[in-house]
């Protein structure tokens, strides 16, 4: 009798009549949004199928290669300097007690606040001719030292000292939450705090570093801005070459693929490096951290070490955009400058609500689904924010193109009606994008708090006969209001400093701040950028110290 | 017709390579008070999540006052089936007061307001209502738990190791105190819990789970008298398999198609049995309430036993009554 | 139940598009001219007003990129708000003709004034403004007699001091597109080669980049537009003026063809609903009033002859200009995007 029970009751015929029993709507619908955020990869992968564009074999002979080469030295060399930088400023904030440290600890983060390609146009012009730099120099009697920077090692320094906040805020995590016993352990023994560090944290530390190495290659990736104002050739300028020059977007498609290929290859290569590595989030918040204290000359050596980065990548930069501004800001701020800013706000406004909407869907959609197939898959949504802003944007451009053209034909046959384009070129187009390429960064904050709630708490809201939506509303939205605040802030913030999908997707009546700075100074106008720029970090900056505590947890 | 009907209930969490609950069957009737009896692992917290309906069966049928809530066909969802579940962790809404609490499962009632304060008072809470559940007691909000899920008026109410986040002192009062609630109310009540002792306390009825299988359901004093495994025995006392060679020392030859053990305190020291043989004392190690004596037998085999005697001499005679000798069938 | 939603379906979009043909009505009422352009200098706002204030025709303005923009007339083909594309290049226009984005035009107006090779054969198109590609020197360093034509900027001659910006850039891409028309694809081609040696540093920046470039020593000469030249010189920024005043300017090729000009010009949509207001829209931008504002607020050369440049570019002097037909610019510019990657110009 039980062999009889347990022999069939997984055959093909058994599963099928439960896969009919949990199938319920929430399971669709969790799939439906799926397939949307998929979506653009997918009809890149269908759009491989019909071939490349006739100057493949012209782009494979003459410029894939730089394309190639571009992208691994910028890996290489970014990587890095972001490792430099980023993990010294962490270890030193979290080990060593020094004046300012709390401060610090902040401003480190601040260099995440400017745009890569904001960083790229100021830093152009403290290395230009008659830039700070060399005014600087030629005070000194040094005038014949001249900084080139616009080359791939100056891009290479330019993205690593924009983007080194990724890995200080994993690493410094790692170093507070885990460090203190281990390195009392360390020091118990005898071992000295440098040959702790290299010994012992740094390995331990690896998986932390990593995670947040990893984000900053897909920035490096994703970058237009910064790299075709300094001439390289990366797979992202080489988009909107074949795109727009070339006017072949099968071979953007081409591109596009290689570039996904490469961006999952470092997902893997992620992934294999953490498989032995469990991690242990387990955190006494009682804990508390004892900094070392060293000798004054030893602290203002530290100080200035820290000092270093937070100076490269926002005090400098700042600096140079508001001596800018100031020489343009009468030709720039004007009524139709205020209207621009309003807009830019407004649409990173609405993409941040609707993709904390998405993210909300995702999240507890596939939780509401009886299938743990469903809950298993609905986390590939978050993938999407590995994939460059370009090639996204030409995944959307696709499939709305032909759903348009779907539309209008089968309206005017129906009813001899022109209805115009619906999608492309439309703000739906363009806060579908942003959705797909920002649902992580409003699904991982929203997970975690919602992590944080029992599942009893909403189990126990069933049993006392409320559906699942109520439950939300009642009991869950309540209890992860944080989540979802960090989420709608982080959200806003990417928007606003987006720059390649939103050149190629933005309809054209509207503009964001982060166009007008690209637009400024690719019309050979980069003084006039420092405006738009300033606003963008100045309203960048305001939730980036807000959240700092949350960004740390 | 049975208040809950559980026919050949199967779940696996990895499609099969291993049972949470295999093939389990029982039913309970209205106003039955029964106890969950497990060690973690056995898959208690599974029966009582298909039950509420808040993980679905592999195989089998739930049936609730007659109604099929969950099988390989259908399945009712957890908020319409009318089970009351207090958590093991409480669950209670950390944002709302006592009250609200309380009032969240009967907001469409028409006398809620009244009804939230009859259950708050009859755990003896109704003068905190408006506190929140931070300010409370691990008992106080058990308590408050409790008179929540009660609210509604559920036909089933599952109390998912209701005491086991208590100390000892106040475990041994809530659970007289909740016994008497949920004898009050008369409701059809499944307590889970891994404490044998607590199930005897509360129950009417004991299940007995075991990997995954109901291995016996019975009242209390027949689990204890009439256990149908060694397994089962040893969950209510300290239990002795008596082996061949054990039978042979104490001449007792028993069927030997069968296995059989006895209890501890039924052997008896240096007194006049059906059974008995000699041994010395190799070892004693005090226990406080019990001394346990580590015998060898003159046959050479080792047995530990407990006894309440401090004193006993090195050189004792021990033995036992057939009466008193378990038998299982396998 | 399903006929009953069909049919309230129909009524519902019947009406909406009642709606949209009362809108298009109302549309005819107020007069507009909707633009697309690459253009946005002040002084074509200023323009633009003049033009509403004149005709009483609502300019609406839309800015991009001329790629952008022929991306979007397409996507939208016949659907298209467009009346006129501006761009600031000959050779987008060619292209946005060769995809049938544009028509042709019958105006006297437009034809009398606009010199033939400064506009489409057809009459597609017509060139607004002109530009000179020119060599701008260190003055301390090079002697202008030394100085002839763009050929002679890829001999030995200038072997490692020569700057100019990347291949992405258009105006290089029309500059080659005028080599091969009038040297003949290898002879581009071994241009491009031998540029690519020449060049002091690997193409980066823009072209006032290159006037810096200069100025700092980094090469000895550069090709770029006029129009910058006269932007630097009228910058903000102090050391930009300075940088301008630094260099010299040299109009190459005056012994044969003349130096190498673009223009930004306009052309009617192919689907412009408003194709006369379109029409007058162009005159107007050429009329002798439009081109004083834009030759002396922009440093762009007018196409109309009867205006004189500004006194800026005049200081430059008189120059032989290139009168290769421009279309062919658009004719050849592909071609010259695969000689620039074969030939390694970045």
């Amino acid at each position: 009798m039980k062999q009889a029970g347990s022999k069939n009751i997984f055959s093909y015929q058994y599963r099928l009549k439960r896969l009919r029993r949990d199938s319920n709507k929430w399971a669709l619908l969790t799939l439906i949004i799926l397939f949307l955020i998929a979506l653009p990869v997918i009809s890149i992968g269908v759009k491989l199928f019909s071939g490349p564009g006739e100057t493949w074999g012209h782009i494979v002979d003459n410029l894939l290669f730089d394309y190639i080469g571009n992208s691994f030295f910028l890996i290489f060399a970014c990587g890095a300097i972001v490792l430099l930088l980023g993990v010294s400023a962490a270890w030193l904030v979290a080990r060593f007690e020094f004046p300012l440290r709390e401060q610090m600890e902040w401003l480190l983060i601040l260099p995440l606040a400017i745009p890569g390609y904001i960083v790229a146009y100021a830093y152009a012009g403290v290395f230009d001719y008659g830039g700070t730099f060399q005014l600087i120099l030629e005070s000194l009697g040094l005038e014949f030292i001249r900084i080139d920077i616009m080359n791939r090692w100056g891009l290479a320094f330019v993205l690593g000292i924009s983007l080194f906040p990724y890995v200080y805020v994993s690493s410094r995590a790692f170093f507070l939450n885990q460090a203190n016993s281990l390195m009392e352990a360390s020091e118990m023994l005898g071992v000295g705090q440098l040959k702790t560090f290299f010994r012992l944290m740094l390995p331990m530390a690896r998986p932390a570093i990593v995670a947040g190495l990893i984000l900053v290659l897909m920035e490096v990736l994703n970058d237009y801005g910064a790299a075709k104002y300094y001439g390289v050739n990366t797979f992202t300028t080489g988009i909107f070459r074949s795109w727009f020059s070339l006017e072949e977007p099968e071979t953007a498609v081409y591109l596009s693929a290689l570039l996904i290929v490469i961006v999952f290859s470092l997902i893997l290569l992620e992934k294999f490096q953490r498989r032995h590595v469990r991690f242990n989030s387990s955190r006494n918040n009682n804990d508390r951290i004892f900094r070392k204290k060293v000798s004054k000359r030893k602290q203002l050596v530290i100080f200035l070490i820290v000092l270093f980065p937070v100076l490269l990548g926002f005090l400098i930069p700042v600096a140079q955009l508001i001596y800018w501004a100031t020489l343009t800001y009468g030709k720039v701020f004007d009524f139709s400058f205020l209207a621009l800013s309003l807009q830019s706000f407004g649409i990173a406004f609405l993409t941040a609500f609707v993709t904390v909407i998405f993210a909300l869907t995702l999240i507890f959609f596939s939780k509401w689904s009886r299938l743990s197939f469903v809950r298993n898959v609905s986390k590939l949504g978050v993938l999407g924010y590995a994939i460059p802003g370009a090639v996204i944007a030409i995944g959307i451009m696709i499939p709305t193109i032909s759903i348009d053209k779907w539309l209008i034909g089968v309206i005017d046959y129906l009813f001899d009606f022109n209805v115009g384009l619906i999608l492309t070129g439309t703000l739906v187009a363009l806060i579908y994008a942003y959705v797909v390429r920002f649902l992580a960064v409003a699904y991982n904050p929203i997970e975690s708090t919602a992590l944080k709630v029992s599942n009893a708490i909403p189990d126990s809201s069933k049993m006392l006969g409320v559906g699942n939506l109520k439950t939300f509303f009642k009991v869950e939205f309540p209890l992860i209001r944080t989540g979802i605040a960090s989420a709608f802030i982080l959200v806003f913030i990417d928007v606003l400093k987006e720059l390649p999908l939103t050149l190629i997707l933005k309809p054209f009546h509207v503009s964001t701040l982060a166009v007008k700075a690209y637009e400024y100074a690719s019309d050979e106008m980069v003084m006039e950028a420092a405006i738009p720029s300033l606003f963008i970090i100045i309203t960048v900056m305001l939730p980036v110290i807000i959240l700092n505590r949350q960004l740390i947890k | 017709m049975h208040m809950l009907e559980i026919q050949s209930l199967t779940k696996s969490f990895d499609k099969g390579k291993s049972f949470a609950l295999k093939n389990v069957s029982f039913h309970l009737n209205e106003g039955d008070v029964c106890a969950l009896v497990g060690e973690s692992g056995s898959g208690k917290t599974t029966l009582v999540r298909l039950i509420a309906g808040l993980e679905t069966p592999d195989e089998g049928v739930i049936k609730l006052n007659g109604e099929e809530v969950s099988s390989v066909r259908n399945f009712v969802s957890p908020e319409k089936r009318k089970v009351g579940l207090v958590f093991q962790e409480y669950a209670l809404f950390p944002h709302m007061t006592l009250f609200k609490n309380v009032l969240y499962g009967i907001s469409k009632q028409k006398n809620k307001k009244q009804r939230a304060q009859e259950v708050l008072d009859l755990v003896g809470l109704g003068e905190m209502k408006d506190r929140y559940p931070h300010q409370l007691s691990g008992g106080q909000q058990q308590r408050v738990a409790l008179a929540r899920a009660l609210a509604p008026n559920p036909s089933l109410l599952i109390l998912d190791e209701p005491f086991s986040n208590l100390d000892a002192m106040l475990r041994m009062q809530l659970r007289n105190e909740i016994f008497e609630i949920v004898k009050t109310t008369g409701v059809t009540a499944i307590f889970v819990t891994h404490d044998t002792q607590d199930a005897l306390a509360v129950a009417d009825e004991i299940l007995i789970l075991q990997g995954g299988e109901l291995i016996q359901k019975d009242e209390a004093a027949n689990l204890y008298t009439k256990p149908n495994s060694i397994y089962v025995a040893s969950l209510f006392g300290n239990t002795i398999q008596l082996s061949q060679d054990l039978q042979s020392a104490f001449e007792c030859p028993l069927n030997p198609a069968c296995s059989h053990a006895i209890r501890n305190e039924n052997f008896a020291i240096n007194e006049e049995c059906e059974h008995v043989t000699h041994a010395r004392v190799i070892k004693r190690t005090f226990l406080g309430n019990d001394t346990q004596l580590l015998l060898k037998l003159d046959s050479g085999q080792q047995l530990a036993v407990l006894t309440k005697d401090r004193n006993v001499a090195d050189r004792i005679k021990i033995g036992f009554n057939s009466k008193d000798v378990l038998e299982f069938n396998h | 139940m399903r006929k009953l939603l069909f049919a309230i379906t129909l009524v519902v979009l019947s009406a909406c598009k009642n709606e949209k043909n009362n809108d298009q009505a109302q549309e005819n009422k107020e007069q507009v001219v909707n633009v697309y352009t690459h253009r946005h200098y002040a002084s074509d706002q200023l323009l633009f007003k003049r033009f509403e204030e004149e005709t009483g025709i609502k300019v609406n303005v839309i800015n991009a990129n001329a790629d952008e923009l022929i991306q979007k007339m397409n996507i939208e083909g016949a659907q298209s708000p467009a009346d006129v594309l501006i761009t600031v290049d000959a050779g987008r226009l060619t292209r946005a003709k060769d995809q049938d984005l544009l028509q042709a035009v019958e105006s006297d107006i437009l034809n009398n004034t606009i010199a033939s090779h400064l506009k489409d054969p057809d009459n597609y198109w017509f060139g607004l403004t002109k530009r000179a590609r020119v060599i701008v020197y260190a003055k301390d360093r090079v002697d202008s007699t030394a100085l002839s034509t763009y050929e002679d900027l890829a001999t030995e001659n200038w072997k490692g001091k020569v700057l100019i910006r990347s291949s992405e850039n258009i105006y290089n891409q029309s500059l080659l597109a005028s080599l091969i028309v009038n040297n003949g694809e290898e002879g581009a081609r071994e241009w491009s080669k031998n540029m690519v040696s020449n060049m002091a540093r690997s193409p980066k920046g823009n072209d006032r980049d290159q006037v810096k470039a200069v100025v700092a020593g980094e090469g000895d000469l550069a090709i770029v537009n006029t129009y910058y030249i006269g932007n630097m010189l009228n910058s903000d920024s102090p050391e930009e003026v300075k940088a301008a005043k630094a260099v010299g300017l040299f109009f190459p090729n005056q012994e044969g063809r003349g130096a190498h000009i673009n223009v930004s010009g306009a052309g009617v949509a192919r689907y412009a609903p408003n194709k006369d207001n379109a029409v007058k829209f162009i005159e107007f931008l050429i009329s002798e009033e439009a081109q004083e504002v834009l030759t002396n607020s922009n440093f762009e050369y007018p196409v109309n002859e009867a205006v004189e440049p500004s006194d800026l570019l005049k200081g430059w002097g008189d120059f032989k200009e290139d009168t290769l037909e421009l279309s062919k610019l658009g004719e050849f510019n592909k071609k010259a995007v695969l000689i620039f990657d074969e030939t390694g110009w970045k």
